[in-house]
């Protein structure tokens, strides 16, 4: 790879490219949060004239909001800073700006305030020790609720010849991009206007729009370069907050994360409980029971937060005749739940595939063999009723069975090899639009993504509107404008960029050969090419430089054409369920992963020793980025696997906000993987590409677990798979 | 250069008007406008602020700014004329080895103190070794050892 293939190699390497924490504006302030010191209870005193009284600070309170945002309806939307109930340790309640950081700091601490604590609700299990159970369960903690069935599960069960229940458990995890959330607002003749770090600028100024009552032409958002996301950064976090002081101030202002807020009030995945009842008869799966709690940490009622996506990984990817699923959203006093990396997925499969190990050994079956038995092939019928499209992941497991009988047969005493597999879709039916420009020596895509460094962006859709307009990739160029101009997009996420605005670009390509073929006179198809440095259209022997068919006022942008794609999925099939929203597939990808891992007899402390991917790509766009997506997918899931993991005190603090205490892998944690792209199957994207954002991360957790396992014959029914409680399970503490 | 001023990618900074408990991480960013030194976590965890000291690598997030009167400072904003800058960047720049970018100059800075420190002829684990420090969330450091790799291979 060099620079001219990953097109930010340049700027990134000389510290040149301008992440949110980097944007700085003449006269800019600092701004800094006033936070609630409790988990949950009243503010009883919040009084700003203390910190008002500094020299050139301006404050901003609940009491503010009517006159900063007129036009706002604050009965239908989110508190943006709440009146009186304090929803999680650590909650913005509060805004300051001051010409320094350190003297918005000191502003925020002269703030009085005074709070009524009350006891906070932090462990779901502690909330629902008697699990709820169908739609006559009522709380107020309840704050979503799915179920679904299909077939005579209870008939399934009892005729079953063994019935496997297991309950697992997943900790909460945060995505640790290392560039913490930052924005620099400025308020100007009646336009709201933001710089930040999104993965989404278009969902950022839709939701300031909505929550501050404002048509959406009078925000505008522009992306910086992203230091990671990960889903972070895919809902607007700090902009309501900068925005409200840049008006108050009537200067641009400058609102940062410290790392410990990052971790404190950044939207993360949060705790769960699993339970899992699968019946088998005559070695083949009849029916499973799911049931699912979800914390939701301050998530409000209504909003969906992963539920109802998420439950149908734990029926997998495999054929399961009967089965009924149950989930709820629970709330908490924790900030509220965020996307993650495929979000809740890893852990279901981690849940899933342990359990599937389980069941195997408890029949006496190979457990990989058992689950090649159930995979889902091309045409088989998902729980919820769609049908299965081209599908590789049985490929994939036949892969990873091989290799990991091979491993096996040379690792050492105290060593095991596991295998772990994911599903995933691509997320297309988010949509977006592009325009592409083609000028005389160049095609410009213009949208309104900024890279966030998966390459997607730049890399990416610069390489399929090359192949798009047969063009060779030094002459496409992918250029980013802010909201105000750019095409509509819906964001870096959900393993979108290249599949949405893929199919996109290839639909704005059509329109531009239809364009050239009319300017051509030429009724055939057109073809692009280069001579002498020249674009040129060729169509039926005829052959013309692009700059010779630009009309005059083409001159500046060369000739423009729009393209848009909003993907769809079959339907699911409604009577199946009861009760929620469950989201349908736009297409079906996953991978079989292997680890090889090596585990402390005294300690229980794992050490991954290999690991190898086997992903169903569909149709590879980019080889080099495909592979470097899987290889920092895997690294990320080892961190979920093994060390990760959020802890609460009873009374609702973050135990260990910061990278000392919450352990991501370091360089020595995480061997090369070896990878093999499996091609063939094709997906919602341009050419039959599929998503590879975030199918790497799903199966590492359960891989890892099961060459525990493997390693040492540990059931460990809880994530991470610390040394400590892979030690409770071998016994030695 | 005298205890009242430090050099920052060969220019002079008196530090008169320093206060003695600004952090170099600060005076880089927000005093002289250097934001290629990134602030990651601050505590000294993450190695995203790694600069060169007097041809060290340093976290810059838990140095003083005047405990430092009288060194010279390098960073990934002006290093262009350091031959081991240089090399780590040829050799990250073939390697792809970066995804977002945060990370990268504090990979790149900590790399080429390592060079200075254990010499041109160190071997990938040597220099792997000494990267532990610095954390990286996209790559799963896999095109970053290659880059390391690389970077052994460079002529000297």
């Amino acid at each position: 790879m060099s620079a001219t293939i990953r097109p930010d190699l340049d700027v990134k390497l000389r510290g040149a490219a301008d992440f949110g924490v980097d944007v700085e504006l003449p006269g800019m302030l600092w701004g800094a949060l006033v936070r609630a010191p409790v988990a949950s209870g009243r503010v009883r005193v919040l009084d700003l004239g203390p910190a008002r009284a500094l020299a050139g600070v301006v404050a901003v309170g609940p009491a503010d909001l009517a006159e900063l945002l007129p036009d706002r309806a604050e009965s239908t939307s989110e508190p943006i800073l709440p009146r009186e109930e304090i929803a999680y340790h650590g909650q913005p309640l509060a805004l300051v700006a001051a010409p320094t950081l350190e003297e918005a700091r000191r502003a925020a601490a002269r703030v009085r305030l005074e709070v009524q604590p009350a006891p906070p609700r932090i462990d779901i299990e502690d909330e629902f020790p008697q699990w709820p159970h169908g739609a006559a369960t009522r709380s107020p903690s309840i704050v979503a609720h799915v179920l679904a069935r299909h077939g005579d599960l209870e008939r399934a069960l009892a005729s079953a010849d063994r019935v496997v229940e297991e309950t697992y458990r997943t900790a909460g995890i945060h995505q640790v991009a290392l560039e913490a959330h930052a924005c620099v607002a400025c308020v100007d003749e009646g336009i709201w206007r933001v710089r930040t770090s999104t993965q989404s600028p278009f969902g950022v100024r839709e939701d300031l729009a909505a929550r501050f009552g404002l048509p959406e032409r009078a925000v505008v958002v522009e992306g910086t370069w992203v230091g990671g996301g990960f889903g972070g950064k895919g809902a607007a976090l700090l902009e309501p907050y900068a925005l409200l002081l840049a008006r108050a101030a009537g200067r641009p202002v400058r609102l940062a994360l410290s790392y410990r807020e990052e971790f404190e009030l950044g939207r993360s995945t949060l705790p769960a409980v699993v339970r899992l009842a699968t019946g088998v008869k005559d070695g083949r799966i009849v029916g499973r029971r799911v049931r699912l709690l979800l914390d939701g940490g301050s998530s409000l009622p209504g909003r969906d937060f992963a539920v109802g996506y998420s439950i149908g990984f734990l029926l997998g990817p495999y054929r399961t005749p009967a089965f009924e699923v149950e989930g709820y959203g629970i709330r908490t006093h924790k900030p509220p739940f965020g996307p993650h990396r495929a979000p809740f997925a890893p852990q279901c499969a981690f849940a899933l595939e342990s359990h599937l190990e389980e069941v195997a050994r408890s029949i006496g079956a190979d457990p990989i063999a058992f689950r090649s038995a159930h995979v889902w092939r091309e045409g088989d019928t998902t729980p919820l009723g769609q049908p299965v499209g081209p599908f590789g992941l049985a490929t994939a497991l036949e892969g990873a069975g091989a290799l990991a009988r091979r491993w096996r047969a040379t690792t050492g005493p105290g060593e095991g090899v596991g295998v772990g597999v994911g599903f995933w879709s691509t997320s297309t039916r988010a949509g977006g639009e592009v325009r592409l420009e083609l000028a005389p020596e160049r095609l410009v895509i213009v949208q309104g993504e900024r890279e966030i460094g998966s390459g997607s962006v730049l890399r990416g859709l610069a390489v399929v509107g090359a192949r798009a307009l047969d063009l060779p990739l030094e002459r496409v160029r992918v250029d980013y404008e802010s909201t105000a101009t750019a095409p509509f997009d819906s964001g870096v996420y959900g393993s979108r960029t290249v599949g949405a605005l893929g199919r996109a670009i290839v639909d704005a390509a059509a329109g531009l050969r239809l364009t050239l073929a009319e300017r051509l006179a030429c009724s055939g198809p057109v073809e692009l090419g280069v001579d002498d440095g020249e674009i040129v259209a060729v169509a039926g022997g005829t052959r013309r430089a692009i700059r010779a068919l630009l009309r005059p006022e083409e001159a500046a942008r060369g000739i423009v054409a729009v393209g848009r794609h909003y993907g769809h999925a079959s339907e699911i099939d409604e009577t199946r369920v009861v009760d929620g929203s469950f989201y349908p597939y736009t297409d079906f990808t996953g991978a079989a992963h292997v680890a090889h891992v090596a585990v402390d007899r005294e300690t229980g402390a794992v050490r991954v020793v290999r690991y190898a991917a086997f992903h169903d790509a569909g149709v590879v766009v980019d080889s080099a980025m495909a592979r470097a997506q899987i290889e920092g997918g895997i690294a990320m899931g080892l961190g979920t696997a093994l060390t990760e993991e959020a802890i609460w005190s009873e009374d609702g603090r973050l135990v260990n906000p910061r990278l000392l205490d919450y352990r991501i892998p370091t360089m020595a944690e995480v061997p090369v993987p070896e990878i093999e792209l499996i091609e063939g199957f094709a997906g919602a994207g341009p050419f039959g590409a599929k998503g590879l954002g975030e199918p790497p991360i799903v199966p590492v957790p359960a891989a890892v677990a099961a060459a525990v396992r493997d390693a040492t014959g540990a059931h460990v029914t809880e994530l991470p798979l610390t040394a400590e409680r892979v030690a409770r399970a071998l016994k030695l503490l | 250069m005298n205890d009242d001023s430090l050099t920052v990618n060969a220019r002079v900074l008196p530090l008169g008007s320093v206060p003695d408990d600004e952090r170099l991480l600060d005076t880089l960013r927000w005093r002289l406008g250097l934001k290629g030194t990134k602030e990651g976590c601050r505590t000294g965890d993450c190695g995203a602020c790694t600069v060169l000291v007097d041809g060290h690598s340093t976290l810059s997030c838990l140095a003083l700014t005047r405990e430092l009167a009288g060194s010279a400072i390098a960073t990934i904003d002006a290093a262009e004329s350091d031959p081991d800058v240089a090399a780590v960047r040829t050799a990250f720049a073939r390697a792809g080895a970066l995804q977002c970018g945060y990370c990268t100059p504090g990979f790149v800075m900590a790399l080429a103190g390592l060079r200075k420190e254990l010499g041109r002829r160190a071997g990938p684990p040597e220099l792997l070794a000494g990267l532990q420090g610095n954390l990286c969330r996209c790559t799963g450091y896999a095109s970053i050892a290659r880059a390391v790799t690389l970077l052994a291979e460079l002529d000297p």
